[in-house]
């Protein structure tokens, strides 16, 4: 579609035709996914990060008023929104994140070997958030190894091990209590 | 992709007409055109200083009112830019606040050379950065408003503008009406502050211009 025809849809969409906003829309979204599955990993963040863009280009659309083209000022939004996206994810993995020196030396330890056995805490451990709860039953059910784990998970090794880690704490806790 | 297509139509099935907002050229005509009644207002209440006459002969006076202007205006189209996702097109022009501010820096640096030996400093000091904050409030708080009815994409920058829009109005008034030429005293209690202000703008853009 022509960059007048955008601008034109948009006219109307102002106007309140809801047709021709529904199609700019869809337009939109046909040409921003290929912009953002450049930009994110999953497929499913690219629909989150879509559907933010689609609720903001509807709360900011009267800053558009036809007098320029349409396409830079929609993916203005759309680079905003994807670095809110960015700021979020990245600023809550910095959140979670673990001091290396807090588990420098279970780093050392073979996580696969434990004292206690996996049917004696399966309780608590299916309890435990999703992947950990998957990671804990690879290693202590199936006898994986952090590095097996890694790979059928599609993680570093490294990960698999502060993820063990973290919920050897969790567990730790809960047994405790 | 269906749940796209979900959001699509809910948000088509709101469509209601909007009125487009008004053209930030429009919008930087009317805050300068603001900024300029709430000077001479305050000048009206506050009278201006006795010696303003033989001021406006310095050229050093007029080059320092003049860039202080400019620096007003510029950072009010800045803002009225940035308050559209896409800067209006206009990217560029966002940035001349930064070409006023040097402007300004140039000819602050003659006025401190040419204040030799140094005019007699006031006796008040904090006073004037006081007032001068005090004065702001009002356009600043009518400036944010504006800018909140829009959708900023560098929040940040729109709220440093906006706040030196408004401390700025405030420092032309003060400049017109306090008596003194000590370049010293103007320099520490009228303009650096402007620094701290611009942090504070920062600040504040990217809280009250979220959305």
């Amino acid at each position: 579609m022509k960059e007048a025809d955008l601008e034109s849809l948009m006219g109307k969409a102002l106007e309140g035709d809801r047709q021709s906003y529904a199609e700019l829309l869809r337009e939109t979204t046909r040409f921003l996914k290929p912009y953002l599955s450049l930009r994110l990993r999953e497929e499913h963040e690219v629909d989150d990060v879509l559907q933010e863009i689609l609720l903001s280009i509807h709360k900011a659309r009267h800053t558009y008023d036809g007098n320029r083209p349409y396409k830079p000022w929609a993916y203005a939004i759309a680079k905003f929104r994807l670095q809110d996206h960015f700021r979020f994810h990245y600023g809550d993995y910095l959140r979670q994140a673990v001091e290396l020196s807090e588990i420098e030396e279970s780093l050392a330890e073979p996580v696969t070997e434990n004292a206690f056995s996996y049917e004696s805490i399966r309780g608590e451990i299916e309890r435990l958030p999703e992947k950990q709860a998957v990671i804990l039953t690879l290693i202590h059910r199936e006898g994986c190894t952090a590095r097996e784990v890694a790979e059928r998970m599609g993680m570093k090794e490294s990960a698999v091990k502060v993820a063990a880690h973290r919920a050897y704490k969790l567990l730790r806790k809960k047994l405790e209590e | 992709m269906e749940s796209i297509e979900d959001l699509i139509e809910s948000l088509a099935g709101d469509a209601e007409p909007v009125r487009p907002a008004r053209n930030p050229f429009l919008t930087w005509l009317k805050w300068t055109g603001m900024a300029a009644a709430y000077v001479f207002f305050a000048l009206l209440i506050s009278g201006h200083r006795n010696d303003l006459a033989e001021r406006l002969h310095s050229p050093i006076f007029i080059a320092e009112m003049a860039s202080l202007v400019f620096m007003v205006c510029s950072a009010a189209l800045s803002a009225s830019l940035l308050s559209f996702p896409d800067l209006y097109q206009r990217g560029r022009i966002v940035y001349l606040p930064l070409l006023s501010a040097a402007c300004f820096a140039v000819v602050m640096m003659v006025a401190w050379r040419l204040d030799n030996p140094p005019s007699p400093l006031p006796v008040h000091s904090y006073q004037c950065t006081l007032s001068i904050a005090l004065l702001s409030l009002l356009p600043m708080f009518s400036i944010f408003r504006s800018l909140r009815k829009n959708a900023s994409t560098h929040a940040g920058w729109a709220g440093v503008n906006a706040v030196l829009y408004a401390f700025g109005t405030g420092a032309i008034w003060l400049r017109l009406e306090e008596a003194t030429n000590s370049i010293a005293h103007v320099l520490e209690w009228h303009y650096l502050p402007m620094l701290l202000v611009g942090i504070i703008g920062l600040w504040l853009g990217k809280k009250l211009l979220k959305w």
